[in-house]
């Protein structure tokens, strides 16, 4: 019995990383420009077509996937901070959902008309099976997904405060004005980010694709929990997005495991509700 | 006086239209519009005035379909006499949200909304006697006219246009209140308006409380209509941001402005359905979308703010950020540690 | 004035638009409105049934002798309406009840459509049927099994599917056989999403296991569209029931065969009730790692040159696909719709609700595996059915139960991969 837990909670830990993955990039860009993109989980489905086209095509696996789908979603990042994002930034918090909804309506359905509807799957050992010790057992292309995530999560956390261009985006971020005045250039910083969180959506999306399903609609399941994770974490927190990823996966598989799956969501909700009543800046965020 | 005639005008295009265009599908499309612009004018109260970006309204919305629905499913009685507990329902419910989650600001306002609203999807799909994930249905063949449900969707359309003249009128009445008078200055400074001695949190809520009563009217009116509520169709996220988006496209904290967001969106998204929806290639959301995202790029402030002389730099003014005003104490810190790595 | 003027032009635009083209062709065309989900996560099947269902008006409106016992097949068009072609016009719910019933009021009054086909989900089912009665148009839905669908009154409304309690009644005789056969299926556990499907089909398969005596062992609800289920394997894999009978969509069925296989639990009797486990995309991203899994269905490929074997050609040649239930079920009820119109005789609705009510179709009549075509007074086929099939190599299901018309053994216990 104690022991199926241990396998809950890996299991959820794992799922967990995954999350604060692809939450990092929205974090990154909610936290310095405060913008809130609806589309992020659709920048998460394109990077799980881009990793599938790579296998389909290359017949590639995640070593050539993930990069790829980092510099194609890093580039789709770019064109639309200079086409969508510049503009309705400047406009009140609705027009940015306006903008990102449409452009996840756009994005969601584009992929639809050319891929169409049906699910498709990577090939159920392209990492390389389940690891099997001391009675737990651990999917290869989970742990690969896990170990990435908190790499790559490490990683944009040291970027942005060890960093000079890490510097000069925060400075930005709090004001373009100012930053200006030193010689910083906004867009390029902004432009920088996009391609950044974007970039890292999309290799979260190479590293799913492994072990998950593919659709045209799936960034309507996940972006739902990776909004969640970032506003438990705090907005614009990476480490926020770390430690909340790790522990709605926990709940998540916890709480699926022993009071009924259809109540996890829920738990998941409530405890969201609260830590805002408590700490409404979020876990790492600051007031 | 020039409003006047354009008032007029719109009154008598409202009035005329099923008369006008009176094939039952398009007398059907001008009900929806209606219907809708019900809704987004109940949110435009909070969404719009007050500045408080709900995308959680749909539980209301919900409050009031269920309440219509439950009436009828499971009381035998007309669905009208529903109206009256779904509003009380959604005060209610507006007042234990709202006092919690008003005092948040910005994105974390409106991620609670979404949290809240997804609770009680939750709950409801996991509730037997609210239908779980069956949902109730209305009066399939109608007793008597006080069920509602009706072949032609002319009575609709013309029970829609008084609902909505009415959410109109009091949000006009509110809009020149002494409410309003605060809730304007609130939405340009809560922190200022605090230190004049505005009563911020208490008109919040009664602007929250105000919308959520209107919001589960029309959620009842769609049921009735429709005779039909689940989860999904009634409390799912994606009829708020429907309705969040019409506010917004047409220009929200204007008053005309949701009733445009609805005219446009409406018969948009209806029309490209009937035309490119049964070839199945998903065309009609990436019309639907891109349409969307150009008027975001284009007219920020929504199309009513084209015509009203709200020019665009007012609005950026107007661009409320408590959220980003109350962190740049420490985020200057942050920045400041930051630069310090920096060579 | 002007103002005036414009409008009455729009109107009589709109007009013309709405009646010009249906008023001209109806002696030559009979419409059906197809009210399919074509967006949204249920895409798939709005696909699926597009182009099952032009493969059906091939067969109706071209002359195809080699169906042999195929009403309507072998002359080209419908013989009772001196050879009128079917034109289905199709229509897209979004899996959405508001939508589709929009779509089904389009279609009558705009498109003029002698009746209505569809809607897929349950509750779009339920709004676009409620205005088709209102109307007074027979609306034919073949794979919608919300039981409630045909305890409104109605009397437009007819179904051909089998419907919850007909699973439960094959599953509980399935078990019985293969126990009978050595099988251990003491103990069975069912595990559904909470959609209306799920939810319904789960509780009638309880109650029905219940009547017999030996109450369902374990329950396992998830939420539909899951990201993580690997707490409800372990569940099973802590219970250790006998048999684990799935009721799941197709994203759910893949997630659950690759946790399944990851985790490493096979129980020994793995059942589905058809939806995701039918879905050809199941099979293709999942089949090699769920072996062995049995699965619901009324459709079965006959042998080559049988009727059933040249439609699921067809179908393969439109679509790319393999047939699956789904879509058979679909083209079945179609295929029934269009030949109640044919014996009807006119696109006159009260004639084809006649003929719908009278329909007595055979069993070599069909292609799918009904024992015929017969509506009660709720509109309900009495005499739909199913059987079971089973995955054995990974690719491709083939028939074992029941034993009359099934082509290899049950094979046991379940493989995996």
């Amino acid at each position: 019995m104690s022991f199926v837990l241990v396998q809950v909670i890996v299991g959820g830990l794992l799922l967990g990383a995954v999350y604060a993955l692809f939450s990092s990039g929205l974090t990154l860009v909610w936290g310095m420009m405060n913008i809130v993109n609806f589309a992020h989980g659709d920048f998460v489905m394109l990077g799980m077509y881009v990793a599938y086209v790579v296998y389909t095509l290359m017949g590639g696996g995640p070593i050539l996937g993930a990069p790829l789908a980092t510099l194609v979603l890093a580039t789709v990042g770019v064109v639309v901070y200079f086409a969508l994002i510049r503009d309705i930034m400047k406009g009140p918090m609705l027009a940015q959902i306006l903008g990102t909804f449409g452009l996840a309506l756009l994005l969601r359905y584009s992929v639809f008309w050319w891929f169409g509807a049906n699910f498709l799957s990577m090939p159920p050992n392209i990492v390389g099976g389940t690891y099997a010790f001391a009675g737990l057992r651990i999917e290869a292309s989970r742990l690969l997904a896990g170990v990435v995530a908190l790499l790559v999560t490490f990683g944009l956390h040291l970027l942005l405060t060890r960093t000079s261009l890490g510097s000069k985006m925060l400075a930005v971020a709090e004001d373009q004005t100012a930053a200006q005045l030193m010689g910083i250039r906004p867009d390029t910083m902004q432009a920088i980010a996009w391609a950044i969180a974007a970039g890292a959506t999309g290799l979260a999306g190479a590293l799913i694709a492994n072990f998950f399903y593919i659709v045209p609609t799936v960034g309507e399941t996940l972006g739902i929990v990776a909004f969640v994770t970032v506003s438990l974490g705090g907005f614009g927190s990476v480490p926020g997005a770390l430690v909340a990823g790790l522990l709605i996966g926990v709940i998540e598989s916890l709480s699926g495991y022993l009071i009924g799956a259809v109540y996890k969501d829920i738990v998941v909700y409530v405890l969201f509700l609260f830590f805002l009543w408590f700490r409404p800046q979020g876990l790492m965020g600051k007031m | 006086m020039r409003r006047l005639i354009w008032l007029l005008v719109v009154a008598a295009v409202a009035i005329a239209y099923p008369l006008l265009l009176s094939s039952p599908f398009q007398q059907r499309l001008g009900a929806l519009v209606l219907l809708y612009a019900i809704a987004a004018s109940a949110w435009n109260i909070v969404g719009g005035y007050a500045g408080q970006v709900s995308v959680g309204h749909v539980v209301f919305f919900g409050c009031g379909a269920y309440a219509a629905m439950g009436s009828y499913a499971k009381f035998g009685l007309s669905p009208l006499l529903g109206i009256p507990g779904g509003i009380v329902l959604a005060v209610g419910l507006a007042a234990i949200i709202g006092v919690p989650t008003l005092r948040l600001s910005g994105h974390y306002f409106s991620m609670a909304t979404i949290a809240v609203a997804e609770t009680v999807r939750l709950i409801v799909t996991n509730t037997e006697w609210l239908g779980a994930a069956v949902g109730l249905s209305g009066p399939t063949v109608p007793r008597n006219i006080f069920d509602l449900s009706f072949l032609s969707s002319l009575p609709y359309y013309y029970l829609f246009l008084v609902v909505l003249v009415i959410t109109l009128l009091i949000t006009w009445w509110m809009a020149n209140s002494r409410m309003g008078f605060y809730l304007r200055a609130i939405k340009d400074s809560e922190r200022a308006a605090r230190s004049l001695g505005a009563p911020a949190s208490r008109t919040k809520l009664y602007a929250y409380m105000l919308s959520a009563a209107l919001t589960s009217v029309a959620g009842a009116l769609y049921a009735m209509m429709f005779g039909f509520v689940d989860p999904e169709s009634g409390l799912g996220i994606l009829i708020s941001v429907k309705i969040l988006i019409m506010a917004a496209l047409g220009g929200a904290g204007l008053l005309f402005g949701p009733l445009v967001g609805a005219a446009i969106l409406v018969p948009l998204e209806e029309i490209s359905n009937s035309w490119l929806g049964g070839k199945g290639a998903g065309l009609t959301f990436v019309v639907y979308g891109a349409i969307i995202v150009l008027i975001a790029r284009f007219q920020p402030g929504g199309l009513l703010s084209l015509f009203t002389g709200r020019s665009k730099s007012k609005i950026d003014t107007s661009k409320t950020d408590t959220s980003k005003t109350d962190t740049s104490k420490t985020d200057t810190s942050k920045t400041d540690t930051g630069a310090g790595h920096a060579p | 004035m002007n103002f005036k003027h414009v409008t009455r032009l729009f109107c009589a635009a709109a007009m013309s638009l709405a009646l010009g083209p249906g008023a001209q062709a109806q002696d030559k065309v009979v419409k059906i409105g197809v009210i399919m989900p074509m967006s949204g996560g249920t895409a798939s099947i709005g696909a699926h049934a597009k182009a099952a269902l032009e493969v059906a008006m091939d067969i109706i409106n071209n002359a195809h002798p080699e169906l042999g016992n195929l009403p309507l097949a072998k002359n080209a068009g419908l013989a009772g309406l001196g050879g009128a072609k079917i034109e289905a016009v199709f229509a897209d719910n979004q899996g959405n009840p508001a939508t589709g019933q929009n779509q089904a009021l389009r279609l009558i009054t705009e498109e003029k459509v002698a009746a209505v086909f569809g809607s897929y989900q349950s509750g779009v089912t339920l709004t676009s049927s409620a205005i088709a009665e209102k109307y007074g148009v027979p609306f034919l839905n073949s794979e919608s099994v919300a039981a409630n669908l045909t305890e409104r009154g109605f009397k437009w409304f007819f179904r051909t599917t089998p419907i919850a309690t007909d699973f439960a009644k094959i599953y509980v005789d399935f078990l019985a056989d293969i126990k009978a056969q050595g099988a251990k299926t003491d103990s069975v556990a069912v595990v559904h999403d909470n959609t209306e499907y799920g939810t319904s089909v789960a509780n009638t398969i309880a109650g029905a296991f219940k009547e017999k005596g030996r109450p369902i062992a374990l329950d396992v609800a998830y939420p539909v569209n899951a990201t993580d289920l690997q707490g409800q394997v372990l569940q099973l894999k802590d219970k250790k029931p006998d048999v684990v009978i799935m009721i799941s969509y197709t994203s759910d069925a893949i997630l659950f065969a690759k946790t399944m296989q990851s985790l490493d639990y096979k129980p020994a009797v793995l059942l589905a009730d058809d939806a995701g486990y039918s879905d050809p995309s199941f099979t293709k991203a999942v089949g090699k790692i769920s072996q062995g899994v049995f699965n619901r269905s009324s459709w079965v490929v006959g042998p080559p040159g049988s009727a059933s074997a040249i439609i699921a050609d067809m179908y393969k040649k439109k679509s790319g696909e393999e047939m699956d239930d789904t879509v058979a079920r679909q083209m079945q009820g179609f295929f029934v719709l269009a030949e109640a119109i044919d014996r009807a005789g006119s696109t006159d609705p009260a004639k084809i609700q006649a003929a719908l009510k009278a329909t007595d179709l055979k069993p070599e009549q069909l292609m799918i595996g009904y024992k015929g075509v017969k509506f009660d007074d709720k509109g309900q086929n009495v005499l739909a059915s199913g059987a079971i099939i089973q995955l054995q190599d990974g690719e491709n299901y083939v028939s074992v139960w029941p034993k009359a018309n099934a082509e290899k053994a049950p094979v046991l216990p379940y493989k995996g991969w």
